[in-house]
């Protein structure tokens, strides 16, 4: 176990440098001059040349990487050029934001999907099973932003019973039920895809499971079918079901952009809407690699997981 | 006698060779929810190829009086959307560009993805160089990535199409890498180079027909996936321009107007549910039909 933990970190290091230079090199996706893309038509030349001269623009490709880097093992991810702070110290307050939502995201992920699956799985081909492969088809369907629209429309405008945005409210801030308060619809929408994933996948391994003969084996020496399904069934269907809800971490950070932005949460995603609206680059190469790296990072850890849970592979 | 000497005297008749177009029918026939799948987006294509003609009204022309009407208006089925536009006319035209916007990714993805997949799969110290790049993009959420460089390269069309296509190219060239890989032990392809056929004919003519269904089995099943990134990225602002129909766009505009004219940002939405959905039954009969482990037992069900 140790070998592979340092194994996989090892390997990590060669992907998060990749990510990085992606990140880097995407600037020059930009049409025509950055700097004066930022600072419009009108700018002065010289306004533009010294803010060439401030994003490394005029120097060769290669040392522009490695000044950047450089920067970015001491947490400066540059300057935001329409706050005028440093992107680092926004973005320090958003990400956990986004840890936030994403953890009740994961929580509603992991719980819904498990105990769907569960049902599914022990009422094969009975009409609540049928009832939830439909439900899962029409949530894996449904668009984020669609499904985020349609909550707040439901239970916010309809039935004023969740609040329409944010994650505090500003005269009683703080208080851990006022969070899952607000944090209820957008953890929905956020999650929603990955629920039907999970379910779907976990259903069919527990099914799997059943047909197994160690399955049969020990169902002809008479232990209960109670038994049998919850503790043998789950058990052993664990690790693929941690392995596909590990899976979903990517789809959960892409997802959590549109919620944010839809319910306004003050994560990185909605920081990311608010960079690209004002063309702020350094903030969009701070907010993207941010996000990237904590996904590779939590692949790292649901691969942890799954090989901790794999009793064939301990 | 030989146990096998009737059919050794006289040979059954060679199975017709069939073109993956029947076993795509006959999948879709012999299942009600490909069946099902296949009638709706059926009809929506329709809609959006005959948009100028089914639709009752130009897409960018207001009713000033009507705006925000909601479902069931007079001449406007549908209602009108906050600039009085009617709104059945604009989810046909939007129909098309989502459609457009995500079709076109998954095509053109795969034609990228084909020959490098071949390749890296054929080569192996060019292989390793070009799944490596792959993993780098596979570290990036997909969302995430689409929306970064469609960011970078600024709002359009044609520039969420490049976004899109790029997103995809990792998770294609995998899929062809794979297949081809299986592929290169097989042998006839050991036959191939034994008759000193030129390597760009192995790859391209002996091995491509197996490779292409791998590649066109993933494509179906990442397509719903992928109009809903398009619709999001336009959604966001990074994809089709404001005037145009589109989905998302249709859906962001509505936003502002939830508390009195909800209509507006609900109906695209389940239009590209519906159409996901559709695609999605459709994929699984397409997998069966294209595979060709599995596509007999579709012919011969009845």
């Amino acid at each position: 176990m140790p070998r592979f933990v340092v194994m996989r970190l090892l390997q990590m290091i060669p992907v998060m440098l990749g990510v990085s230079f992606v990140v880097f090199i995407s600037v020059y996706l930009v049409p025509g001059d950055v700097a004066r893309t930022v600072l419009g038509q009108q700018a002065s030349d010289t306004a533009v040349q010294a803010l060439r001269e401030e994003l490394g623009l005029n120097r060769p490709l290669l040392v522009q990487y490695g000044i950047w880097l450089w920067d970015l093992l001491q947490f400066d991810l540059g300057y935001s050029i329409s706050q005028r702070v440093e992107v680092a110290s926004l973005l320090g307050e958003k990400i956990v934001n986004s840890f936030i939502l994403m953890g009740f995201s994961l929580f509603l992920v992991i719980t819904v999907s498990f105990l769907l699956a569960v049902f599914s799985a022990t009422h094969f081909r009975s009409i609540g099973d049928r009832l939830t492969i439909f439900g899962t088809l029409l949530l894996a369907s449904a668009p984020t932003f669609w499904l985020g629209i349609l909550l707040l429309y439901l239970f916010s405008v309809k039935f004023p019973l969740f609040p329409t945005s944010g994650m505090h409210n500003f005269y009683d801030p703080g208080g851990f039920w006022e969070l899952v308060h607000h944090a209820t619809l957008p953890a929905i929408a956020t999650a929603a895809s990955s629920i039907a994933i999970v379910t779907r996948v976990s259903r069919s391994a527990m099914i799997d499971v059943t047909n197994k003969t160690y399955m049969m084996a020990l169902r002809s020496r008479g232990i209960r079918r109670r038994r049998l399904n919850y503790v043998h069934m789950v058990r052993n269907a664990l690790p693929s079901f941690v392995n596909i809800s590990g899976l979903q971490v990517g789809y959960l950070f892409g997802s959590a952009i549109f919620s944010e932005i839809i319910f306004n949460w003050p994560g990185i995603g909605l920081q990311l809407y608010n960079a690209i609206l004002q063309r702020d680059v350094p903030m969009i190469q701070g907010c993207s690699l941010v996000i990237a790296l904590t996904f590779v990072i939590s692949n790292f850890l649901a691969d942890f997981i799954v090989r901790a849970l794999d009793a064939s592979e301990r | 006698m030989h146990p096998n000497a009737e059919t050794i005297g006289t040979p059954r008749r060679a199975a017709k060779p069939r073109s993956s177009f029947f076993f795509i029918w006959r999948g879709i026939l012999a299942d009600r929810y490909a069946m099902c799948g296949a009638l709706i987006l059926a009809f929506v294509m329709v809609a959006a190829i005959f948009a100028p003609w089914l639709a009752p009204f130009d897409p960018t022309v207001s009713f000033p009086r009507l705006r925000l009407q909601g479902l069931g208006t007079p001449d406007h089925i549908l209602g009108l959307d906050h600039q009085g536009r009617d709104m059945l006319s604009r989810l046909i035209w939007g129909g098309r560009t989502t459609l457009f916007a995500g079709i076109t990714p998954v095509v053109l993805s795969a034609l990228f993805a084909i020959p490098l997949g071949l390749v890296a799969a054929w080569n192996d110290r060019l292989g390793s160089v070009i799944m490596r790049v792959m993993d780098v993009l596979f570290a990036f959420p997909m969302v995430l990535l689409a929306i970064m460089l469609a960011a970078f390269m600024g709002p359009g069309m044609v520039n969420m199409i490049i976004a899109l296509t790029i997103v995809l190219l990792p998770y294609n060239t995998r899929v062809v890498y794979v297949a081809a890989q299986q592929e290169r032990n097989n042998s006839y392809i050991e036959a191939a180079i034994a008759a000193a056929t030129p390597t760009p004919k192995i790859l391209f003519v002996e091995m491509l027909p197996n490779v292409v269904a791998a590649s066109i089995v993933y494509s179906t099943t990442i397509v719903g996936n992928i109009i809903i990134t398009a619709a999001g990225l336009s959604f966001l602002g990074l994809g089709v321009q404001a005037p145009t129909a589109e989905w998302g766009i249709i859906t962001s505009d509505g936003r502002q107007y939830l508390f009195n004219a909800a209509h507006i940002s609900l109906l695209p939405g389940i239009m590209i549910m519906t159409v996901v959905i559709a695609f999605n039954l459709l994929g699984d009969t397409l997998r069966d039909a294209l595979d060709p482990k599995t596509r007999l037992a579709l012919a011969s069900r009845k």
